[in-house]
């Protein structure tokens, strides 16, 4: 009997069949494989064709290359994407990889530039192009008002990069914070009235007079001065400034985890006061205000025989 | 002593005791303790004068004298004591808010003489009463011992040192200078004096429609010869008390704005009973139970017991922590917190000082820090909720002012600025310091301007004076109306104009001047209570 040999002509040597084979694997599982997992599958492969393979695929751009913590990940590129790329190299695509893994708090070109290890002046290149294809955008940073940081066309900015409520458009919104300051002061006041005008016993009276956050966010939103919204911790830093106006005091209270407003089993009550003391003697006299006071002295140009502040004051 | 405190005793002892004191006075404060013979030859005045002077400064305790080694006396000014002269009219109206017209008189009395004998006092108080009371009254000698007495149990004044009786007489020479020891518990005790007698009018020029107080008179004006019972036992005021008595006044002001009125009336009647217990440099009064609290309130108000346990509950809770609870016997044992109230008071003037002089947002950002301790550039933006430039605009000037102070914290051993940490801090005390120093450049400056201003018209005060002399001895003369009226006319319109707004302004001037005492005292109390702790 004659040795049969036989040799197997495997019908996916074809390495267009090898590339499908690939993509197929890639689209059971979007989150990537590796290495390992196309050896399984075509195990009759030699690891020289699998790279020349994978090589065209990445070239071609259908398939990504990642790193992780166990080797290299081959990733089925979006379609969309592929298309997008399609007339950039492979620079570009670096740098576009780079913005887009930064996420919304976007990335400084300087942190670009260590990160692909490019020149600044390739660097430079590459974002007027892509910003030309729409792909990506620069927003200004509300902390440095010169740092530009790119992100993604379609991403909206992260709050820490455009100050969340209080910012619209990089400007600082000093009237709307007055108003709600004063909004939040006459509502908590008035609270604070109708319970001393209740005449009960004196510690429901001063439970009456306390808001929690809760409430006083509730007022906020049910007045409609606000065309953002604005949430619980926005009103609490609003609270806050009247705190440091010296116009409110706050204590926190344990409360169960259900109640309305309790945020992880305490709440905030805020409760307006007046101050302990009129205003102190020193300001009642001109010398308290004076801005020449340390050039003032008697037989000078500036003395108290002919301050002109002291005679003003006298005529009153 | 600053300048500034120089500058001010320099003032008051010239107007109060006149040149030649304050010359003295402001050597001794300035050089510190001295022997007689060196404030002689530095200060170029006679002997004589030198001694006049300082008989008048130490009469009225502000100048102290010590044995040193070598049998040489020296003497020592003490400043905070000459300062205190600002307070009279505060401890006067202190008195007469307590005990009357009777208690006002005294410590005024005792204020204007430095030391006085109870006899003496009582005397003069009584003739001085008498004088303002209708015709035919006069004050009885006892009520005036009587209001004497209750000031001396409630301590507001006290006995002056002695000198120390010598059982065995010393053959040697007798010391160049008498030490003087006061006895802890004699300090506030009254000799047992039986003083009998009515004040006594000045004798006036008027006649009386009767002949026969004119027969009496001659014999009231006999003086008595005998020799005064309490000989050597001085009196003085006791500052201290009247301290004790204005920080009480300011904290239960302070609950009174903070909380309501009931809660004011429960601290004071706290303060009221710690008033003798607690020495009034303590940080915290002694326990009372709220039973005792309760029996002491008073008369007026009838709360019950459940109502004063949820008030002082409600006073140990609150935020400014001036009341606390240190016990659960005797139905709760309550502290008032002496040194938290008056750091309290303390932070209250500088912040209103910040906000009158710069605006409220800067108060903003002053309260800011001083809640938070240390805080960077942006995050004192962020919580403040103050655009960038505005707030570092402030940050700077108060900056400037002292009010703010930078501590640096570096990231490197060559400490480079890019590479440091630049924090935001209020120091209390040194600000409270840098306050209380202007607060004594201005009383200077107001004084100086009230002086100006007296002597920018002088010859018209003058002229006003001599008008009123001719006047009244015209009316004394008995005039028609037509001659009274010419001379009345001597004093044009304008003039007179000008007299009332000259009146006007130095009773504004004056006021002002105890407005900032005002804040003086808060900031010196919570200085010393501060020092005393360290």
């Amino acid at each position: 009997m004659a040795e049969v040999k036989v040799k197997l002509q495997l019908p996916d040597a074809d390495p267009v069949e090898i590339e499908n084979r690939i993509i197929e694997l890639c689209h059971q599982f979007p989150h990537g494989i590796t290495d390992q997992v196309i050896q399984n599958e075509m195990p009759h492969i030699e690891a020289q064709q699998r790279a020349v393979a994978i090589n065209r695929l990445l070239s071609m751009g259908q398939l990504d290359l990642l790193r992780s913590n166990t080797g290299l990940l081959y990733r089925i590129k979006d379609s969309q994407n592929a298309g997008k790329m399609k007339g950039s190299d492979n620079q570009e695509k670096l740098v576009y990889q780079i913005i887009e893994d930064a996420g919304n708090k976007g990335i400084w070109s300087r942190d670009i530039r260590y990160k692909s290890n490019l020149p600044l002046t390739e660097i430079n290149k590459i974002l007027k192009n892509l910003e030309s294809k729409k792909l990506i955008k620069a927003v200004k940073s509300v902390a440095a008002s010169k740092k530009k940081v790119y992100m993604l066309y379609n991403l909206q900015p992260d709050r820490s990069v455009t100050g969340g409520a209080w910012y619209s458009d990089q400007d600082f919104e000093s009237e709307f914070v007055e108003v709600l300051n004063q909004q939040c002061f006459k509502f908590l006041q008035t609270k604070a009235e109708t319970a001393r005008e209740s005449k009960q016993n004196p510690m429901i009276q001063r439970n009456s007079s306390f808001a929690s956050s809760h409430e006083v966010w509730k007022y906020i939103c049910e007045l409609g001065i606000s065309k953002v919204e604005l949430s619980m911790e926005d009103i609490e830093t609003i609270l806050n400034t009247l705190i440091y106006d010296g116009k409110v005091e706050m204590t926190i209270i344990a409360a169960k985890e259900g109640t309305v407003g309790s945020v992880d089993g305490h709440m905030k009550l805020y409760r307006a006061v007046n101050p302990i003391i009129p205003p102190t003697g020193l300001v009642r006299a001109p010398c308290g205000l004076c801005p020449v006071f340390d050039d003032c002295h008697e037989g000078g140009e500036i003395s108290p025989s002919n301050c002109i502040y002291m005679t003003e004051w006298l005529e009153f | 002593m600053t300048q500034a405190e120089i500058k001010l005793c320099s003032l008051l002892l010239q107007e109060h005791f006149g040149e030649i004191v304050e010359k003295i006075g402001v050597h001794l404060i300035r050089t510190g303790s001295q022997p007689i013979r060196v404030i002689v030859h530095d200060t170029r005045t006679s002997l004589d004068q030198v001694k006049k002077a300082l008989c008048v400064l130490i009469q009225h305790n502000l100048v102290i004298y010590q044995v040193h080694r070598r049998g040489m006396v020296e003497y020592e000014a003490q400043c905070s004591r000459v300062l205190r002269m600002l307070r009279y009219p505060r401890y006067i109206y202190t008195a007469k808010t307590l005990y009357n017209d009777t208690g006002e008189l005294i410590v005024e009395e005792l204020l204007l003489n430095g030391k006085m004998t109870m006899s003496a006092l009582v005397k003069k108080v009584a003739d001085r009463l008498t004088e303002t009371m209708e015709d035919g009254k006069t004050m009885d000698y006892a009520e005036v011992s009587c209001t004497f007495v209750r000031l001396a149990d409630t301590h507001f004044v006290q006995r002056c040192p002695l000198v120390h009786a010598t059982e065995n007489s010393d053959p040697g020479p007798p010391p160049p200078a008498p030490t003087l020891v006061i006895n802890e518990k004699d300090m506030f005790l009254v000799p047992k004096l039986s003083l009998i007698g009515k004040g006594k009018r000045r004798r006036s020029s008027e006649d009386d429609a009767t002949g026969e107080p004119k027969a009496k008179r001659p014999k009231h004006t006999t003086d008595n010869k005998e020799p005064i019972p309490d000989d050597g036992i001085y009196w003085q005021a006791n500052l201290d008390r009247f301290h004790q008595h204005f920080r009480d006044q300011a904290i239960v002001s302070a609950v009174a704005n903070r909380m309501d009125q009931t809660s004011s009336e429960i601290v004071r009647t706290m303060l009221r009973m710690s008033e003798v217990t607690t020495p009034s440099s303590a940080p915290f009064t002694q326990p009372l139970s709220s039973n005792e609290i309760f029996r002491s309130l008073p008369v007026g108000y009838n709360i019950s017991k459940q109502v004063l346990d949820q008030y002082l509950t409600l006073l140990a809770d609150d935020p400014l922590e001036f009341v606390g609870k240190s016990g659960d016997s005797g139905g709760g044992m309550y502290i008032i917190n002496l040194h938290k109230a008056l750091g309290s008071l303390a932070t209250a003037s500088l912040e209103s000082v910040v906000q009158e002089r710069f605006g409220s947002r800067c108060a903003r950002i002053f309260r800011l820090v001083l809640q938070k301790k240390h805080l960077e550039q942006k995050q004192v933006e962020d919580f403040a909720m103050i655009p960038a430039k505005e707030a570092k605009d402030m940050l700077y000037k108060m900056l400037s002012e002292n009010f703010i102070s930078l501590q640096e914290i570096p990231k490197t051993p060559d400490h480079a600025p890019s590479r440091t940490f630049y924090l935001y801090t209020v120091n209390i005390l040194s600000a409270a310091r840098m306050l209380l120093h202007r607060c004594y450049k201005s009383i200077a400056n107001l004084i100086e301007r009230r002086q100006f201003e007296t002597k920018e018209n002088k010859r018209l005060l003058e002229k006003s004076q001599r008008v009123e002399a001719i006047i009244a001895s015209m009316q004394a003369t008995g005039a028609e109306a037509a001659q009274l009226q010419e001379i009345e006319e001597m004093i044009t319109a304008p003039e007179r104009q000008q007299l009332e707004t000259l009146k006007h302004n130095v009773n504004k001037l004056d006021a002002s001047e105890i407005q900032v005492d005002e804040t003086i005292f808060l900031l010196e109390s919570y200085i010393e209570s501060t020092m005393k702790r360290q």
